[in-house]
């Protein structure tokens, strides 16, 4: 309860926070928070508590976002009904590159994960028929749910959209935080901390690998969803290795196996660009020195360094 | 379409784009082997590569085997700083901290070298461009023969310095057995520099090597160091002849895949390569058989 209560405190200041009639940019970068916040969280439950490399954040979060795109094209699917394929079709893909990646691990793992992620990505700027190529696809407004012919809400503006956001951002964290407490993140730990012995005192490593690639995949595949309708449209380069590569930054400088760590390094790292805007040109060779200085000094990320701080 | 003539000079094209895969991706297992790092910075030290080379032919007036060498030594230097500065602090922690630093590197040169250099593409003109080779029905520029060539001579150097020098034996020694290596004299902290430096050294011969083929820009970096991840997969992690025959196999199928099937499966081809391979034969093709950790 300790760490619950902080984190609705959190989550019931974000939801007060369009009533104070703030800019349309503040909501547009947290929206973006909240994203990446997804990404991070459900990469942390693959790397942070079952220790595996993955690279692959960013082609899940496309996957899910193509999904989205590709079935409102095909079959004029709306956002409800494309954000629980979205996640389907992520976990699926997550359990394609769990698979073969069980048999691998460390340096192997983290370059097969790249391979894939390489894939997706190329997939999508060069199979221009079905991907729409580097155009990428157009996606409608989220519009309204309705339910028995009662209209219950309508998502158009930028602010009706925080909220979904919001809400969709906040069952995340608690799917990803019941997990990583539940029986199976125990395992995942373990599993981190000595494969062998976890598989002696008799857990199922094939399987709890297995349900941390699904898991992770599933929620950036959720994120991929809700990016799609936000941008109102997808294109290949918002999937690109350097969004993992920047997911991966979040999870490790935050700390990894915290959830809430990685968070925190999704904030930081969303946010960190447009803090250096100021700076122009030189916004992103700083971004890039940070990352190393960061790595240098806070090895075991900003949780890491709280938690050696109160011991 | 299937003359003997078209076959041919799709493998020697294969080649010639091997060759560069080949001197990267030598780097890049040298530096996982014997270091550990998984290198991102590895195409930008390629692309770099090509700039300094570039601009050392345009303010020194240089001739193209001078500049080759101005540009690698200058790269050499970039690698030098890097190890000391980032790589170095980082030796002995999680391996993903030094793969995240080495993601700031790529990120910081790239867009460093987007500030000096601009944005526009630059490509380096040598009066070898114009000299044609024709041998039977096949045709080459003098510019592009030289590449293989070069890369067969250095692998060469690489393979006589680690057999018979002692720096190559203290090497070899890391790679092994690293606390073995270290309590029989071999000097860490030199070896590794040795090893990084010529890691990114060899990646700015291929830049050098390529800025008069292609066009030269901030980002060439990206896609071609994914490349070289697969090389390295393919030839076994830590094994430079595996990457040399890896590196040559992926140019050459890259060149059958757009003579025969179409350019889009070109880039894609050698990631599914690599994919199969890791699930049937995860030492790589020419990895020896060993547990993967």
């Amino acid at each position: 309860m300790r760490r619950i209560t902080p984190a609705l405190l959190a989550l019931a200041a974000l939801a007060l926070v369009p009533l104070a009639s703030p800019s349309g940019y503040l909501l547009h970068m947290l929206i973006v928070v909240f994203l990446y916040v997804i990404l991070a969280a459900g990469l942390d439950l693959v790397m942070g508590y079952c220790g595996q490399y993955s690279f692959a954040q960013g082609a899940f979060y496309g996957i899910g976002a193509y999904t989205a795109a590709i079935l409102h094209r095909d079959l004029g699917l709306d956002f409800w009904q494309t954000l629980p394929l979205g996640v389907l079709s992520a976990g699926a893909f997550g359990l394609l590159l769990g698979i073969p990646s069980l048999r691998l691990s460390g340096h192997f793992l983290s370059i097969t994960t790249i391979a894939f992620q390489t894939i997706i990505y190329l997939l999508l700027t060069q199979w221009t028929s079905f991907t729409g190529g580097q155009y990428g696809l157009p996606v409608p407004k989220v519009g309204t749910l309705s339910l028995f012919g009662h209209e219950l809400f309508r998502i158009e503006k930028v602010r009706e959209f925080y909220f979904l956001a919001l809400a969709v951002m906040a069952v995340a964290l608690l799917v990803a935080w019941r997990l990583a407490t539940s029986r199976i993140g125990r395992e995942w730990r373990a599993i981190h901390d000595d494969e062998l012995v976890a598989r002696a005192i008799g857990i199922s490593v094939t399987r709890d690998k297995l349900v941390a690639f699904v898991a992770s995949a599933a929620l950036a595949g959720a994120a991929g969803v809700l990016v799609a309708y936000y941008l109102e449209g997808v294109s290949p380069t918002d999937f690109s290795i350097w969004t993992s590569a920047t997911v991966v930054a979040m999870v490790i400088v935050g700390g990894r196996g915290t959830i809430f760590g990685p968070a925190a390094g999704a904030i930081v790292f969303t946010l960190m660009p447009e803090v250096l805007r100021a700076t122009a040109d030189y916004k992103l060779i700083i971004f890039g020195v940070l990352m190393i200085v960061m790595v240098i000094f806070m090895p075991m990320g900003a949780a890491g360094l709280l938690r050696r701080e109160r011991s | 379409m299937l003359t003997p003539d078209y076959i041919l000079q799709l493998l020697v094209d294969g080649i010639v784009t091997g060759s560069v895969y080949v001197l990267i991706a030598a780097g890049l297992t040298l530096i996982f082997g014997i270091l550990g790092i998984v290198n991102f910075a590895q195409g930008e030290f390629y692309m770099l590569g090509g700039y300094f080379g570039i601009t050392a032919a345009v303010l020194l007036r240089l001739q193209m085997l001078e500049t080759l060498v101005v540009g690698t030594l200058a790269v050499a230097v970039v690698g030098l700083l890097c190890e000391r500065v980032i790589f170095r602090p980082l030796q002995g922690q999680d391996m993903t901290n030094s793969i995240i630093a080495s993601f700031g590197l790529a990120v910081a040169l790239q867009n460093a070298a987007l500030l000096v250099f601009g944005p526009e593409p630059k490509i380096l003109r040598t009066s070898w461009a114009t000299v044609p080779i024709h041998v039977g029905g096949l045709f080459l520029t003098l510019q592009r023969a030289i590449i293989p060539v070069v890369a067969a001579a250095l692998i060469l150097i690489i393979h006589l310095v680690l057999r018979y020098t002692w720096t190559g034996r203290s090497l070899r020694a890391m790679s092994q057995h690293p606390t073995m290596a270290q309590l029989c004299g071999v000097d860490v902290g030199r070896t590794g520099l040795v090893t990084f430096v010529l890691g990114a050294a060899l990646a700015g011969t291929a830049g050098v090597l390529m800025s008069s083929v292609f066009l030269v820009q901030p980002g060439i970096g990206s896609m071609i160091v994914l490349k070289a991840f697969t090389v390295v997969i393919l030839g076994g992690m830590g094994n430079i002849y595996g990457a040399v025959a890896a590196g040559l196999l992926l140019g050459v199928v890259e060149a059958f895949t757009s003579g025969f099937l179409n350019n889009m499966m070109r880039d894609i081809v050698g990631f599914a390569i690599v994919i199969l391979v890791l699930l049937l034969r995860p030492q790589g093709i020419f990895g020896r058989s060993v547990e993967r950790a």
